[in-house]
C-alpha cells in the first residue's frame, strides 16, 4: 500500500451507515482507549488547543468539517443499581465528528492535511497505527467507531462551505440592500452590477 | 467557571446514561425507526445524535485492552446555540412525546420521564469535552438557515433580473430583498 492517495486503498473498504447520515453531513462517533501516559497528556493538549485556537486552523482550512469535539472518558456518573460501572479500567479518548462527503473521503483528506494533528490527538492511544498510510488508520477508526441509531441535522443539504459562503453574503447582501433604497435607478444599476462581481464568489 | 464545552456561540453537549437491562434492543429499534427527527422540534439544535453504545470498542488482536462498560449506554449528543440551561428546559419539553421511550429506558430516569426531573437527570449524566470546533461557531441555527435561504432566492433574483430594465430591477430588487 503506498503512503497517501486513495486510489492505493482498497476499493472494498466500507463507507458510513445511512444511520450516519443526514443530507450531505455524515457523522463519526469513536472511542478509543487512552494509554497510561495519554491520561496525563490530553488534558494537556486540550488546555493547549483551547489557549491557542489556531491549532485548529488545518481543520477549519478542511471547509468540510462541521463540528467536532474530544474528550476523555474514565469515570461515568453514578444512577444507582443495576448500573455495574462507575469507572472504567481504561480512560478513552471520545471523539464526534459532523462532516460532508464520504467516510473514506473525510479519513483520506484529515489524515493528509490534519498529519501533525491525528498524531498528536492519537498518538497516545492504544493500537494507533500512525496517520499514514491512510489504510492502517481507517481500520484504526473503522474498529473503534460505534454507529448512531438517530442522527438529525438542521440543514441537511447545505455543506460546511455552502453555509460559510451564504454567511459571508448575507453581510455584503445587507449592506448593498441598505443602500440600494437610496440610489436612483441607474446609481442603482452600476452598484448592482459591482456587488455581483463581488457576490459571485458565494454563489 | 468557563466552559471547555463551547466553541464560539455553539455549545457542545455529551450525555451518558446506563439502559435498563434488556431494553437496549427496544431503545435501538425505536431511535432507528423514527421516520422524523424530534429534535428538528428544538430549533437551537445544529447537529445531534442518539447511540446505543453496547461496549467500549476494542481491536480483536488485543483483548486485553477490553474494557466492559457492564451494560448498555444511551450517547446523547447535541451541538446548539446558547446556555445549556435554557437548552435542556426547551429539550425536555419539546421530546416529551419521545423521552419515555428514550429515556425512560434508561436507570434513574424519573418517572415519568418528564419536566424538570428529567432535565436534571439529563444534566447529571453529562460528561465535559475537552476540546470543541465548530466552523461557524458564532452563526446560530436562526441565522444560518437565514442565510441559506437568502443566497437561493438572490441566485434565483440575478436569473429573473437579467432582461429587467434598470428601474425595474431596482424596484424588485428592494421588494425582494430591502428592509421591511
Amino acid at each position: 500500500m503506498g503512503s497517501t492517495g486513495v486510489a492505493h486503498l482498497p476499493a472494498v473498504l466500507p463507507d458510513a451507515p445511512p444511520s450516519n447520515v443526514c443530507g450531505n453531513t455524515t457523522s463519526i462517533t469513536l472511542f478509543t482507549t487512552l494509554a497510561p501516559v495519554g491520561r496525563l497528556v490530553m488534558p494537556a493538549l486540550f488546555a493547549a488547543t483551547r489557549a491557542i485556537p489556531k491549532t485548529l486552523a488545518a481543520m477549519d482550512r478542511l471547509s468540510f468539517i462541521s463540528y467536532a469535539s474530544w474528550s476523555v472518558v474514565r469515570d461515568i456518573p453514578y444512577n444507582g443499581l443495576p448500573q455495574a460501572t462507575r469507572r472504567l479500567r481504561h480512560a478513552h479518548l471520545f471523539f464526534e465528528v459532523h462532516f460532508n462527503g464520504s467516510w473514506a473521503q473525510y479519513i483520506d483528506s484529515s489524515v493528509r492535511v490534519l498529519t501533525a494533528g491525528m498524531k498528536s490527538f492519537w498518538g497516545t492511544s492504544e493500537t494507533f497505527p500512525g496517520p499514514l498510510p491512510a489504510g492502517p488508520f481507517q481500520r484504526f477508526f473503522k474498529v473503534h467507531e460505534v454507529d448512531c441509531d438517530h442522527y438529525f441535522c438542521a440543514y441537511p443539504e447545505a455543506t460546511v462551505t455552502i453555509v460559510r459562503s451564504a454567511l459571508a453574503l448575507e453581510q455584503r447582501l445587507d449592506m448593498f440592500a441598505h443602500r440600494a433604497a437610496l440610489l436612483q435607478p441607474e446609481a442603482f444599476d452600476a452598484a448592482w452590477y459591482a456587488f455581483l462581481e463581488d457576490a459571485q464568489q458565494f454563489l | 467557571m468557563r466552559t471547555t464545552n463551547r466553541a464560539g456561540k455553539t455549545y457542545s453537549l455529551m450525555v451518558l446514561t446506563p439502559i435498563r437491562p434488556g431494553e437496549e434492543g427496544p431503545l435501538r429499534a425505536y431511535l432507528a425507526g423514527l421516520s422524523e427527527s424530534p429534535l428538528a422540534r428544538v430549533p437551537r439544535t445544529h447537529m445531534a445524535r442518539l447511540l446505543v453504545v453496547d461496549d467500549m470498542p476494542c481491536p480483536p488482536e488485543r483483548p486485553d485492552l477490553h474494557d466492559p462498560l457492564g451494560g448498555a449506554y444511551l450517547l446523547f449528543t447535541s451541538n446548539f446555540d446558547g446556555s445549556l440551561n435554557a437548552y435542556l428546559s426547551d429539550l425536555v419539553a419539546a421530546l416529551e412525546p419521545e423521552a419515555e421511550e428514550i429515556w425512560g429506558r434508561c436507570i434513574g430516569c424519573p418517572r415519568p420521564a418528564a419536566g424538570a426531573a428529567l432535565k436534571a437527570y439529563i444534566g447529571r449524566n453529562q460528561l465535559q469535552s475537552g476540546v470543541v470546533f465548530a466552523a461557524y461557531g458564532d452563526a446560530s441555527v436562526e441565522r444560518v438557515r437565514g442565510a441559506l435561504d437568502k443566497r437561493e432566492r438572490l441566485t434565483d433574483f440575478v436569473i429573473r433580473a437579467q432582461d429587467m430594465q434598470p428601474a425595474a430591477r431596482r424596484k424588485a430588487f428592494l421588494k425582494e430583498f430591502g428592509a421591511p
